[in-house]
């Protein structure tokens, strides 16, 4: 069988190129023969010049203007065809030689040996040689030779070709008349025509006539050819017709079908450019019959089937090539299908290997790619039977054509025909997403069992024809894509092939498709330095605000955009800082799989990636990490990994990974090459936009002194040293230090300034930040009940919780402006700024513990004497007012000083209970603030803190602190204190005070600031309790009583005796009172409020057991003067005395006590006096004063 | 009839079910035959306008005729594809076509179970077997 026949097939004329007179280079030949093949159509109309008519044409209706002979040319000429006589086309009907002047120099010996070549092909009727690039001498030589050596001389190709061109239109015309004269001599004289079939049987046994009828209808049938090839089908069409009779009346029925055949096609060129329905029909019904005589005629002899079937499928074939369009697509279809079916029936495998190879094009053309390819297989098969290099190499080729059809094509392939249809290659822009065909292609990827047969073959014929990277990505492809499918031995055995591949490959060779490992983008750990990167606004000088999480949440969802939305994912790199990626490889097959190196391959070429190499253990996965360096600003894009593995290098995607994983999910793949290492499902994790910015400044803190967390009891008071380093190598222009996290109020001070003023810090320098901080309180939560004795355990729980303070420095380089080329983003043309978090590591111990506050109200009665007990000090103040008598101690800077002969007056104190469950002893000391605004300062000590004295407590033990409160009483009861409440709930005093509970908790609060217990314990350690709260427990019912004096207060003292005295009473009278004896007394009543105050004042006197010794039957007490009902009017702050005298009957102890009835109270009073209904009498009390009676001798 | 392989092709040409009820060894190339009648398929389900009147036929006859093998072809509405290869030489249109609809009864059956993954291979026992049983019934 022939390749490549079509309805042409008949009228070519072949002729056979010979290179002649000695080895031509193979180049240089090949440029000679693709000038000569490019004239394979010479139209009639251009050889009539060559043309000599030397007798009457045979050709009567030759179309001298539109026909053309066709040329053949078949390089290095071919044996003769035992067929020639049947189908002239097959005969070679001229030789021409090819001769390269420079490598013989004697071109009589290149004649010489060009005819003998010439007497090989017996048929061939022309013979020329060209020869070519001839020498001077040569060209000179050259003119007495004979005519068939045609010099070439040496010029541009243009000139040659038009040489070359007018050559073969000699030839054709040479050619014509030689036809011109076999046509004459076969018409005349006849010709023995003999095909192998009629080898055995001859023409001897049949009667004369048939034969003769026969030859004759042979003899038609063969003018006919050569008419067909003169480019003359009318002519040819009356002798094939004269054939095809002859041929039916003889029963030569397989010449019957080559006329008929012929007919056909002298049918079809004369109607050359006319793709006529009803000459199609034609000619499709002529071949029909051509098809079916075909068949006939081995019918007869199933011997001669085997000869015979080749023609009967040369015609199918030529059929189906004419009929080759999608519209006739079923009618090919069972044409193809039929040829091949056939080919069982072909002896000859390279006849077998040309059908099918002409099936499959066809298919192809028909666009059936899947029947394409299953004969394309079919021929690599046969190609794969013939044990030689060059049949393996057809076959790998082959196979490598079905690869698309089967969807395993190597990568290399399908990457060169992508950039052939789209030249710009725009691989970057369809990152993350699928594409869709490569969705088609995980569908049908799962004709696997297809898919690995042709792997194999394909691996077979190419380690067969020695292409050890064709084999290598076969192997590749095989393992990478189906290793679920071979066992463990196989997939060694695909190992081993991979591994001898490479062994033949130069090193360093690189390869489309990629083997194992899987490689998967596991995450972007993003350094702590990189997070903390801040887009600077070159308008806003606060650009660090706002950019922290300010509030207690890590997340606030008004600061990003749906967490899910990874697209929007962004991540800067810093030129120089080197970075890490995650990456996941797998190793689902079953031996040790050893990388010998893995990078980050990058796109963009602003990186520097660091290789590292791994070995996997079978059926594994393992986590790495690959890093390196970014080298210059710009957008960097990582589309996969690059990997030396079994000596090739190889590029793996990530998208085609994460294409897989989908498939696999979705079942449309074998498996999961990572779930079936064990590894996890993960989110597929999309390469976010990643982008270099210029060099930042780095700045790195430690604590100085370790940095280890600082142990600190609550309330501690702690300095830090804080030192930090410009590591980077752009100086910091500005920085911003602020406080976040919790317990930010523990920070006390930061000195900031000592960073300020060390701007710019240039690289390598260092600054020392001192921090003062205060040990907060620890909450109810955090304290076990026994955490006291085993503080360490709990305080590492502490250190955890992350509840130290955070100190966030944002900083920033010099703001200069990067020229915008250098950033794609134009609105980030200043560097960014970066944050810096260090947290102040504080463990909080539990240190004093408070146990209760307690109000305590003492009362120590005064002594009577002749003047008050404490000396009322007239202040002369600017308002000229005068300061109750109080009697604490003015002088006094102890607040505790209490002097038992002076008395006082409702003395109030706030006891404060303190535990020590440390193991350390705690002195506690309690500071006073005093600075009353009412007091006029020259009064109190310039030192405004008053110092009670030390209390210390020992390890487990409790004490009590007594802090006095008297300090903070105000002078006078005046509406201030109320004044909001007054205008608001009118008489009600209840409601008032009900009200007034805000006013209440600041007056508190304003009283608490002024107290402060501090602790010291060790050398070190001092701090301040806070105990706050427990004041305000304590304080918040009787806050009134300890701010406000009382409205009235009452005083005795003793009236100045007239009388003379004795010099020993006189020292005994000094505070002393004697029993029966008339002793004057006076009772001072002070309004502390601004407004008049009628009462009525009654005084009484109580002995020792508290009975009423004035009033009563056993009065031992008796007076003079009014004790009771008395009525009085008290100016505002003024005090008046009412004045009395008693005799006392027995010596003893007495009290004497003041107490009025106020009437016509106002709001400030009924408020005052926790009044409940406005009725209620108001009923003041004084202080008790003592009185010592002493007895008389 | 004889049945030599019955197959049922997703929408996007990929094989949910292949099965071969003739000896052993001829898997194979009972692959190759179904793979290679999609191209058929193909232009069929790319080209409806060339079907004309048979625009909404499931049916699509026989689509790759060989000496030994006789394939026809069933197109859902959904673009699922059955396959049916016999070594019957006769024309056997009306039964095939019986086939199909009995073998499409038994799909639909098979992917209305809620744990089928739409696009997953059919390798539930049950469609296994009552694919059988439709190609016993039919063998005779």
């Amino acid at each position: 069988m022939e390749p490549d026949v079509s309805m042409e097939t008949c009228r070519i004329i072949r002729i056979a190129v010979l290179p002649t007179g000695g080895e031509i280079p193979a180049d240089i030949l090949r440029h000679y023969i693709s000038m000569l093949s490019q004239f394979n159509t010479v139209d009639l109309s251009s050889i009539s010049s060559f043309y000599v008519e030397h007798q009457k044409s045979p050709f009567a209706h030759q179309p001298w203007d539109s026909g053309s002979l066709l040329f053949k040319f078949v390089i290095g000429g071919e044996s003769a065809s035992a067929w020639e006589d049947f189908q002239s086309n097959r005969k070679i009907l001229a030789v021409v030689g090819i001769c390269h002047c420079p490598s013989c120099p004697d071109l009589g010996e290149v004649a010489n040996d060009f005819a003998k070549e010439c007497t090989d092909y017996k048929s061939s009727l022309v013979h020329r040689c060209f020869a070519f690039s001839p020498s001077d001498a040569q060209l000179e030589a050259g003119g007495n030779k004979e005519n068939d050596l045609v010099l070439f001389p040496p010029s541009d190709r243009r000139s040659q070709e038009l040489h070359m061109q007018t050559m073969l239109q000699d030839l054709a015309a040479s050619l014509l008349m030689e036809f011109e004269k076999y046509v004459l001599r076969a018409e005349s004289v006849g010709t023995i025509l003999k095909t192998p079939l009629d080898s055995q049987a001859g023409f001897g046994s049949e009667e004369m006539i048939k034969a003769k009828k026969k030859r004759l209808g042979r003899a038609q049938k063969t003018i006919g050819d050569y008419c067909l090839l003169a480019a003359s089908p009318l002519d040819a069409n009356a002798h094939y017709t004269t054939g095809i009779e002859l041929a039916r009346l003889t029963g030569d029925v397989f010449w019957h079908a080559g006329a008929l055949e012929g007919s056909a096609c002298a049918l079809l060129i004369d109607r050359e450019d006319n793709r006529d329905p009803v000459i199609e029909e034609e000619v499709k019904y002529r071949y029909y019959n051509v098809i079916q005589l075909y068949r006939r005629s081995s019918v007869s002899d199933s011997a001669q089937r085997a000869s015979t079937v080749r023609f009967e499928l040369e015609a199918a074939l030529k059929l189906a090539r004419y009929l080759c369009r999608h519209e006739l697509a079923k009618e090919v279809v069972e044409l193809l299908m039929g040829a091949a079916d056939c080919a069982k029936s072909l002896i000859d495998a390279n006849d077998r290997l040309i059908l099918f190879i002409e099936v499959a094009r066809l298919f192809g053309t028909l666009g059936y790619q899947r029947k394409a390819a299953f004969f394309s297989r079919q021929v690599a098969q046969l190609y794969l039977q013939q044990d030689n290099t060059c049949a393996s190499i057809s076959a790998m080729k082959v196979l490598s054509m079905t690869a698309k059809a089967y969807h395993i094509e190597s990568k290399g392939s399908s990457y060169k025909s992508s950039a052939c249809s789209n030249e710009s290659g725009s691989s970057h822009a369809e990152g993350g997403k699928l594409h869709p065909s490569s969705i088609v292609s995980l569908y049908e990827s799962q004709w696997s069992t297809l898919q690995m047969v042709v792997l194999r073959e394909i691996l077979l014929s190419s380690v067969r024809a020695g292409d050890p990277l064709a084999a290598w990505s076969a192997a590749a492809r095989l393992l990478r894509s189906y290793y679920p499918l071979i066992t463990p031995v196989g997939q060694s055995g695909l190992a081993s092939s991979l591994s001898n591949s490479a062994e033949r490959l130069p090193s360093g060779i690189r390869c489309a498709d990629s083997a194992l490992p899987f490689i998967r983008l596991h995450s972007f750990p993003v350094h702590p330095s990189q997070a903390d990167i801040i887009k600077r606004n070159p308008n806003n000088e606060g650009w660090w605000m706002g950019s922290a999480p300010s509030g207690p949440f890590i997340y606030t969802p008004f600061s990003k955009g749906s967490p899910n939305d990874s697209t929007k994912h962004e991540i800067t790199w810093i030129v120089g800082e080197p970075i890490d990626v995650l990456v996941e490889l797998a190793n689902p097959c079953g031996f040790d799989l050893i990388v010998d190196s893995i990078y980050l391959s990058v796109q963009s070429g602003n990186f520097d990636p660091f290789p590292v190499s791994v070995n996997l253990p079978p059926n594994s996965a393992k986590v790495i990490s690959l890093s390196g360096v970014p080298t210059k600003v710009g957008p960097v894009i990582i589309p996969g990994c690059t990997v030396h593995c079994f000596g090739v290098i190889t590029e793996h995607l990530f998208k085609e990974v994460d294409n897989i994983l989908h498939g696999a999910a979705q079942g449309l793949v074998l498996s999961d090459p990572f779930r079936c290492c064990g590894s996890g499902k993960l989110k597929t994790v999309s390469v976010p936009n990643i982008s270099v910015v210029p060099p930042l400044p780095l700045l790195v803190s430690h604590v100085v002194g370790g940095d280890g967390a600082a142990v600190l009891y609550e309330g501690e008071i702690h300095n830090i040293r804080i030192s930090i380093g410009n590591a980077g190598s752009v100086p910091v222009e500005q920085a911003h230090i602020s406080l976040s996290g919790k317990n930010q109020d523990s920070v006390l001070s930061i000195a900031d300034e000592a960073l300020m003023s060390a701007l710019p810090l240039k690289p390598g320098a260092q600054v020392t930040l001192p921090v003062t901080l205060k040990a907060w309180k620890l909450s109810l939560v955090d304290v076990d009940p026994n955490s006291g004795k085993n503080a360490f355990t709990s305080s590492a729980r502490m250190s955890k919780d992350g509840s130290s303070p955070l100190l966030v420095f944002h900083y920033a380089g010099p703001s200069t402006y990067i020229a915008s080329t250098e950033i794609s983003g134009s609105s980030s043309s200043i560097p960014p700024g970066r944050r810096l978090i260090v947290p102040l590591h504080v463990c909080v111990q539990q240190g004093l513990r408070f146990v209760k506050a307690r109000l305590l109200s003492m009362d120590i009665p005064a002594r009577i004497s002749e003047n008050l007990p404490a000396p009322n000090k007239i202040l002369e103040g600017s308002s000229n007012k005068e300061i109750p008598t109080t009697p604490t101690h003015q002088t006094d800077n102890s607040l505790m000083k209490i002097d038992p002969y002076k008395g006082s007056w409702g003395l109030r104190l706030l006891e404060l209970e303190l535990s020590n469950p440390t193991d350390v002893a705690f002195e506690v000391n309690v500071y006073v603030h005093l600075d009353k605004p009412k007091k006029p300062c020259n009064t109190v000590d310039t030192d405004e803190d008053l110092c009670c004295s030390r209390t210390r407590i020992d390890r487990d033990y409790s004490s009590r602190v007594l802090i006095p409160l008297e300090h903070f009483k105000l002078p006078v009861i005046d509406d201030s204190f109320f004044s909001k409440d007054h205008k608001v709930a009118g008489d009600d005093g209840s409601s008032i005070l009900k009200q007034s509970k805000a006013e209440l908790t600041a007056s508190i609060n304003n009283l608490i600031s002024k107290i402060k217990v501090r602790w010291q314990s060790g050398r070190n350690s001092s701090g301040e309790l806070n105990i706050k709260d427990a004041f305000q427990s304590a304080l918040q019912s009787s806050v009134m009583d300890i701010l406000l004096p009382d409205p009235l207060t009452f005083g005795f003292r003793l009236k100045s005796r007239v009388e003379e005295e004795s010099s020993s009473k006189a020292r005994l009278t000094k505070g002393a009172v004697f029993a029966h004896e008339m002793t004057g007394m006076e009772a001072l009543i002070r309004n502390n409020t601004r407004e008049m105050i009628t009462m009525t004042l009654s005084i009484t006197c109580r002995d020792i057991a508290g009975d009423n010794c004035i009033e009563g039957k056993k009065s031992t007490v008796l007076w003079s003067g009014v004790l009771s009902g008395v009525a009085i009017e008290v100016p505002p702050l003024q005090e008046i005395t009412h004045s009395f005298s008693l005799y006392f009957l027995v010596p003893g102890e007495y009290t004497l006590l003041g107490a009025a009835v106020i009437d016509n109270a106002t709001d400030i009073l009924r408020a005052r006096a926790h009044t409940i209904s406005p009725d209620e009498p108001i009923f003041c009390r004084g202080s008790p004063f003592g009185v010592q009676v002493l007895g008389t001798a | 009839m004889i049945i030599a392989c019955v197959a049922v092709v997703g929408q996007k040409n990929n094989p949910l079910y292949l099965q071969s009820f003739t000896s052993i060894g001829d898997d194979l190339k009972h692959h190759h035959i179904v793979h290679c009648s999609l191209d058929v398929i193909d232009e069929r389900v790319n080209t409806p306008k060339k079907s004309g009147s048979r625009l909404n036929e499931s049916f699509l006859g026989l689509l790759y005729p060989t000496e030994t093998y006789k394939v026809y072809g069933y197109l859902t509405n959904t673009k699922v594809k059955f396959i049916l290869v016999t070594t019957t030489s006769t024309g056997m249109d009306p039964e095939s076509r019986n086939f199909f609809g009995k073998l499409h009864a038994a799909y639909a059956d098979a992917v209305s179970n809620p744990f089928h993954v739409q696009g997953k291979k059919l390798i539930t026992k049950k469609f296994a077997k009552r694919v059988e049983a439709i190609v016993k019934s039919f063998s005779d």
